[in-house]
């Protein structure tokens, strides 16, 4: 039906995405139900570009009539665009290698075929178990959400595939209190496949007892000092340094409008142990949340190596950047929805293993802290970010010390990279329930080793 | 007794907008979905409904990206069967999906498990506090309800070439503007049947400053407006506070490290004060024991100062309404009067736990389920005058214009960075500072002292809020 709906089409160029999203949630707290839910978000958006300018318009009519009127309001658009314009009129991306074919990412019938029900049993099960982990357990909640999509992807110069994929995810969260204190623990795993690939780094029990005594042991948890400190970063905050910090900076759109990371690819930027990447597969570990087969300009995903050894290797691309900086698209362009245009976007962005243990690691720092737990997080246009941290231990002269809290920690983000002085050899996913937000969001994954480097310290001490 | 529309009434007012999106096949597919529902074993049943027609040009790097058309609709389906809940949305409006979304509701509310608080609210009648569909309407200019994509290209143009000749070194990242009319129905099992439209214009630009190879941090501003005539002023304010925001970014140094009194805008404000103060508010938070704030209706939980209100009346807000999300009258009301709690925030489920009436707070669109939180929340003014005199009387510290971290909403604690933060020397903005800290806990700081300006100013088109000095944040500069 795509296909058919751009015979005739006279623009310079034109993309139709079929993108059907099915969501289920389910989502408990103290013992009852907050969320029993379905949802379904489909149709049809349509990008062209005519007369040097592009216009965009959507569908929720899957009849071909209705594609073909998005076509023609996508080209009055695009018209009325083109008559402002001040600049240089948009030429055609080039030709590429584009998709063609089906694309299925592993488990998608074990997750879309299985009852609802049994999430919301789990749910209610696990949220009890988290209320029954100590005394001093005010409240909790648990919620399972998956994303079912499916997509099929034309354009005017021959991409033609379909996509099937599902995302589930699942997170709890404890309230601890105590003497009017309140603190609270949290764990949230998420994958791009099957319910055992979520499950595979531990079990769902595992998770809930671990949110538990997080919440309960930070009732008793006092302020490091703050300051510029020795930090050993365990591998979610790694992933969120990567995804934040670096790979913000060198999407090519936010590099074109002066991103700290405006460099010509070369300048040394990090300490030469470090490698980071953004890929659509799930190197090192199976089912990292941002797994992608094909963009959604219909570019078959690539591996990208940002930063090799230190260096500024590349940046994340879509069409219209790669021929601008005259290299090919890296299959970094995503929408949401339907109805949100492609923009790009990071996929599972990590940072590659080194060769140190994270014993060795700890036992190499005099005086640091080691922090786990990402709360939170964001950067800006010059690389300077923060971001918030579950847990801190002090580390003296090479041993943990008691757990601490309320740690944030911010910096220039190629700044701190040049302060890596160890990388640790093991590695994991850890941002699989997380979104990106830029307008739009965006399910990726992020993850890395252990890596240890200095950076400026918050905290209420 | 009140002389305002029954909810029939209101109805058949409503029919007669002019320029919206034709809501007669939406409310025909959602009485549709209904009468599914309760035929397939729903005992009660609420659709909501929305359809809504956009246009919008796109900036990127300071040229137009993408001129967009959107036509959007949803059908929301909440069903209790023995109270038990279900909830499906779809945007599919042919028989077979109607269909298809009863029976997939119906079977998630089987699996559920039975809650006594899992009634609809009974549909109540406005009184003088809230605003009618009627008025809603009275306010929607038919120039923005035909709002077409060459207006909405010539506004665009038009916004992004008056920020970017201001200055060279403004870099405008991504800007847009975009016009918007919406149609919202409910429809529900107890009689319930209500319909509004809202038109808006919205704008918003994202950039930095570049000077050489110092590139300034970002800053972000945004507005909405309910008439045409509006919007140019509108964007030209937010183009010219961008324009000096950004540029004074450049050239920022080290801050100082000190823990005592910091000058907050008014998003930085609502950011890490005022957003726990609500969530905290919620009677959801505090039936589920994750409040700070439970017990404490009727008691002092800041500074005499402080009054905040919601008021969904306030046709300049982004959230003015006529009803919530369950169709229950949404009233402007006191949140904190003089530094006392007035009130917690009830949707109809909260309501149903504590036995008491829903405060018309049931938030969120058809696509998902009612939620709970603020129309349009807007905070008193104080003695402070205005934003240089707060810069006067802080003397000495740091103003804070956006915060960018974590706050946890219920123990109250924040940390995070200050961005676009100026340094304040002798009673002078004396230089930008970054890689500054900030720490410290809502609640606590609220019971301090405060300094309110004297005028609430416009956040974002969606809140009126002060600036305001509180004392004993913790900051750390690098």
């Amino acid at each position: 039906m795509l296909t058919e709906a751009l015979q005739g089409f006279a623009g310079d160029y034109a993309e139709l995405r079929y993108h059907r999203k099915r969501t289920r949630t389910v989502a408990v707290e103290r013992g009852r139900v907050d969320q029993a839910r379905a949802s379904e978000h489909t149709g049809v958006g349509v990008r062209v570009m005519v007369d040097g300018a592009l216009g965009f318009a959507t569908t929720s009519d899957l009849e071909a009539g209705a594609i073909r009127t998005a076509l023609d309001e996508a080209t009055r658009a695009a018209r009325a665009s083109a008559r402002a314009a001040r600049g240089p009129r948009r030429t055609p991306p080039p030709r590429t290698a584009l998709a063609v074919g089906r694309f299925e990412a592993p488990g998608v019938d074990d997750v879309a075929l299985r009852p609802l029900g049994e999430a919301l049993d789990l749910t209610l099960r696990l949220e009890e178990r988290a209320r029954a982990a100590s005394a001093r357990i005010a409240s909790a909640s648990c919620a399972y959400n998956e994303i079912l999509e499916e997509k099929g992807i034309v354009t005017s110069d021959g991409a033609s595939a379909w996509t099937r994929l599902v995302r589930p995810e699942f997170r709890v969260s404890a309230v601890a209190s105590e003497g009017g204190e309140m603190q609270r623990g949290g764990r949230s795993i998420g994958a791009t496949g099957s319910w055992d690939c979520m499950f595979r780094a531990g079990s769902a029990e595992a998770l809930v007892d671990e949110a538990a005594r997080m919440a309960v042991d930070l009732l008793s948890a006092g302020f490091p000092d703050a300051g510029r400190r020795k930090l050993l970063l365990s591998p979610a905050l790694v992933g969120l340094l990567a995804h934040e910090a670096i790979g913000h900076t060198v999407e090519a759109d936010f590099v074109r409008a002066g991103s700290c990371a405006a460099a010509t690819p070369g300048p040394r930027l990090a300490s030469d142990l470090v490698n980071l990447c953004d890929s659509g597969a799930s190197p090192y570990d199976d089912g990292a949340s941002g797994m992608l087969h094909v963009d959604d300009e219909g570019v078959l995903t690539q591996d990208v190596t940002i930063i090799r050894e230190g260096r500024l290797a590349s940046y994340l691309h879509d069409r219209e950047s790669a021929a601008h900086f005259e290299v090919a698209p890296t299959g970094n362009s995503r929408a949401w929805e339907y109805d949100d245009e492609p923009l790009i976007r990071m996929r599972n962005t990590f940072v590659m293993p080194g060769e140190s243990s994270l014993e060795e690691m700890i036992a190499g720092i005099d005086d640091g802290l080691m922090l786990d737990g990402a709360s939170n997080g964001q950067a800006d246009a010059n690389g300077e970010f923060m971001f918030g941290t579950r847990q801190a231990w002090p580390i003296k002269n090479g041993k943990l010390g008691p757990l601490q809290r309320g740690v944030n920690i911010s910096g220039l983000a190629f700044d701190v990279l040049s302060t890596v002085d160890a990388v640790s050899s093991d590695f994991r996913w850890e941002l699989g329930a997380g979104y990106c937000g830029k307008g739009q969001p965006a399910k990726v994954d992020a993850g890395g080793p252990w890596l240890a480097c200095t950076m400026l310290v918050g905290s209420r001490a | 007794m009140s002389t305002r529309p029954t909810s029939t009434e209101r109805h058949a007012d409503a029919t007669q907008d002019q320029g919206g999106p034709d809501t007669s096949e939406l409310a025909e597919r959602a009485e549709e979905l209904l009468a599914l529902a309760l035929a397939a074993g729903a005992d009660e049943a609420e659709v909501a409904a929305s359809a809504s027609r956009s246009v919008s040009l796109g900036f990127e790097k300071g040229e137009a990206k993408t001129a967009q058309v959107e036509r959007a609709r949803a059908l929301g389906l909440r069903v209790f069967v023995d109270r038990r809940l279900g909830f499906v949305s779809t945007n599919q409006l042919h028989r077979g999906a109607l269909h298809a979304a009863a029976e997939d509701a119906i079977a998630l509310a089987r699996s559920s498990p039975r809650d006594e608080a899992n009634v609809l609210p009974a549909p109540r009648i406005a009184d003088e506090t809230s605003l009618t569909p009627a008025a809603l309407r009275a306010a929607l200019d038919p120039r923005l309800a035909d709002f077409g994509i060459d207006a909405v290209v010539a506004h665009a143009s038009d916004f992004v070439a008056s920020v970017r000749d201001r200055d060279p070194r403004l870099s405008v990242d991504q800007a847009h503007v975009t016009g918007r009319i919406e149609a919202f129905l409910l429809r529900a099992s107890n009689g319930l049947a209500l319909e509004q439209t809202d038109a808006s214009a919205s704008g918003s630009v994202f950039g930095m400053a570049i000077a050489g190879s110092d590139v300034g941090g970002f800053d972000a501003r945004g507005t909405m407006t309910r008439t045409l005539d509006a919007l140019a002023q509108s964007l030209a304010q937010i183009g010219a506070r961008f324009a000096e925001t950004a540029l004074g970014n450049l050239g920022a140094g080290a801050g100082e490290s000190y823990r005592g009194p910091v000058l907050l805008s008014p998003e930085a404000f609502h950011a890490m004060l005022l957003g726990p103060l609500v969530a905290a508010s919620s009677a959801i938070a505090v039936q589920r024991k994750r409040s700070r704030l439970a017990g404490a209706v009727g008691t002092a939980i800041a500074v005499p100062g402080l009054t905040v209100h919601d008021d969904p009346t306030d046709l300049a807000l982004a959230g003015a309404s006529a009803f919530d999300r369950e169709g229950q009258p949404a009233t402007r009301r006191a949140l904190v009067s003089e530094g006392r709690l007035e009130s917690y925030l009830y949707n109809g489920y909260a309501a149903a736990v504590d036995g008491v009436a829903s405060t018309g707070n049931a938030m969120g669109g058809a696509r998902s389920l009612p939620g709970l939180g603020t129309h349009a929340l807007v905070v008193d003014g104080g003695d402070g005058g205005d934003e240089a005199a707060l810069v006067r009387t802080l003397g000495r510290g740091l103003v804070v214009q956006r915060f960018s971290g974590s706050v946890d909403p219920a123990s109250g604690d924040f940390s995070g960075v200050a961005k676009s933060a100026r340094w304040v020397e002798h009673g002078a903005l004396a230089r930008p500072v970054r890689e500054v800290l900030l720490a410290g806990n809502a609640f606590e700081l609220l019971r301090g002292a405060l300094v309110l300006a004297s005028e609430p100013e416009l956040v974002s088109g969606g809140a009126r809020i002060p600036w305001v000095i509180v004392d004993g944040l913790t900051v750390t500069a690098g």
